[in-house]
């Protein structure tokens, strides 16, 4: 059963039956996270890279961006029992439009905010395809924690992280 | 390829309604008033109809449900009714499945009506008058993506190339391979359709908005922002993707500060379940 994590969103499952699933990543960010000893995954899309042009909205939905998303993902994972030293990593997305410098690179800096983090919380990524100029499906197994990407118009690809 | 047999391909497109013309001239004609759209509406009852479940919908959040057109335009305004009406006559063509364009059924339009509203926004944010016939041309300025998907799809193995390798805009690159680029193509149906030759010019350039700058005139960057973010966000993303040109200096025109621009996306998304319904509601006629 498909799991969808729409724009925004986050989801974690730990149901064998599931396929978490995100789609058309633009400048917007795809974190896929899964421990294959417990068979927890989780997904999240978010699209800005910091809660504090609206702590208020953010509070709402914490989902929306990087700062205040990724945490919330890691400890979903942890309720289902997944352990930070097994989780593996996936990043995807961040692509810009061509020739986007300056502030408004927004593909660049949900990147940006994404590793600062990781580095200040020792996360290290097991797979991560970033930036161009084309839109990504994430999908992930939650049995097996297979996952693939497809970049819109070419084929589906294995994603080489478990 | 045969250009001749590309253009001859507008053909096949669903025209435009009666109505529709008759709006489109509305909206077209500076020495209109758009009050004359009601009139329009009030002797076609599924019009009619269609317009009110729009007014009533989540999107606009009114307190009281509206029961007549005149009730419409008075808690709603001209431009809305304007607006949502262009989309009831001008939905047809793009629903479809664009599959050159990796684009499923409904997706164009979401993307099309979405990237309207976005302009409607920025636009009331700047003041600018003809609200209408911003949202009309950004609504329709991919018309040329319905005619020319299919020879996407035959050559986008070539097209991909030029993009991956050469660096070329996907717009560039259809232009390169097939003949023609969508916009172009999409100018040439706004011509047949005789719209009016402002909005043609901003179907022909809504990629390359760099060749109007020195007009006075905020519709074009703006469209081309609503563009932009829609492209960032993802909303219609297709094979095309996000490859064209980024123009700071279009975007700087509009005085945009960045966190007014980031709350314009916060603000929109948390329009997306409202949004999805108006979409669906405004492809059934």
């Amino acid at each position: 059963m498909n799991i969808v994590v729409g724009v925004g969103d986050m989801k974690v499952s730990n149901d064998p039956d599931s396929v978490l699933v995100t789609y058309a990543l633009g400048s917007c960010i795809g974190v896929g996270i899964y421990d294959p000893v417990v068979k927890v995954g989780g997904v999240l899309h978010y699209m800005l890279p910091d809660s504090d042009i609206d702590p208020v909205k953010a509070s709402n939905n914490p989902f929306m961006f990087g700062n205040t998303g990724i945490p919330l993902l890691f400890k979903e994972t942890y309720k289902l029992g997944a352990s930070k030293n097994r989780l593996k990593v996936l990043v995807l997305g961040g692509s810009q439009i061509l020739d986007q410098n300056g502030l408004f690179n927004i593909g660049k800096r949900n990147h940006t905010v994404l590793r600062k983090m990781f580095w200040k919380n020792n996360i290290i990524v097991d797979f991560e395809e970033v930036g161009g100029t084309v839109n990504r499906t994430l999908k992930l197994e939650v049995k097996t924690g297979e996952a693939i990407m497809k970049i819109s118009g070419t084929e589906v690809r294995r994603i080489p992280w478990i | 390829m045969d250009l001749e047999k590309i253009i001859q391909k507008i053909d096949s497109l669903s025209p435009v309604s009666s109505s529709g013309t008759k709006i489109m001239e509305i909206i077209s004609n500076p020495n209109s008033s758009l009050g004359e759209i009601v009139d329009v509406i009030k002797y076609d009852q599924s019009m009619t109809a269609n317009l009110l479940r729009i007014c009533n919908s989540s999107f606009f959040a009114l307190r009281e449900k509206v029961v007549s057109v005149k009730q419409a335009v008075a808690y709603l305004g001209m431009n809305n009714i304007a607006n949502i009406v262009i989309m009831g006559n001008f939905s047809k063509n793009f629903k479809s499945s664009q599959d050159g364009y990796d684009l499923n059924e409904g997706e164009l339009w979401k993307y099309s009506v979405s990237s309207a509203l976005i302009a409607q926004g920025l636009a009331e944010k700047r003041g600018v008058k003809n609200i209408p016939r911003l949202f009309t041309s950004a609504l329709l300025k991919d018309i040329g993506k319905v005619v020319l998907s299919n020879y996407v799809g035959d050559a986008f193995k070539n097209i991909n190339l030029k993009v991956k390798e050469d660096g070329m805009t996907f717009l560039e690159a259809e232009k390169d391979v097939i003949g023609i680029d969508h916009a172009e193509l999409g100018a040439i149906v706004a011509e047949k359709w005789n719209f009016n030759p402002e909005m043609v010019f901003i179907i022909r350039n809504h990629h390359n908005p760099i060749n109007i700058l020195i007009q006075d005139n905020l519709s074009i960057p703006i469209i081309y922002l609503a563009d932009s973010i829609c492209m960032m966000i993802g909303i219609g993303g297709g094979a095309d993707g996000l490859a064209y040109k980024y123009y700071q200096e279009v975007v700087d025109r509009l005085n945009f500060t960045d966190i007014e621009l980031q709350k314009t996306i916060v603000d929109f998304w948390e329009k997306t379940k409202a949004v999805e319904e108006m979409v669906n509601l405004s492809g059934g006629r």
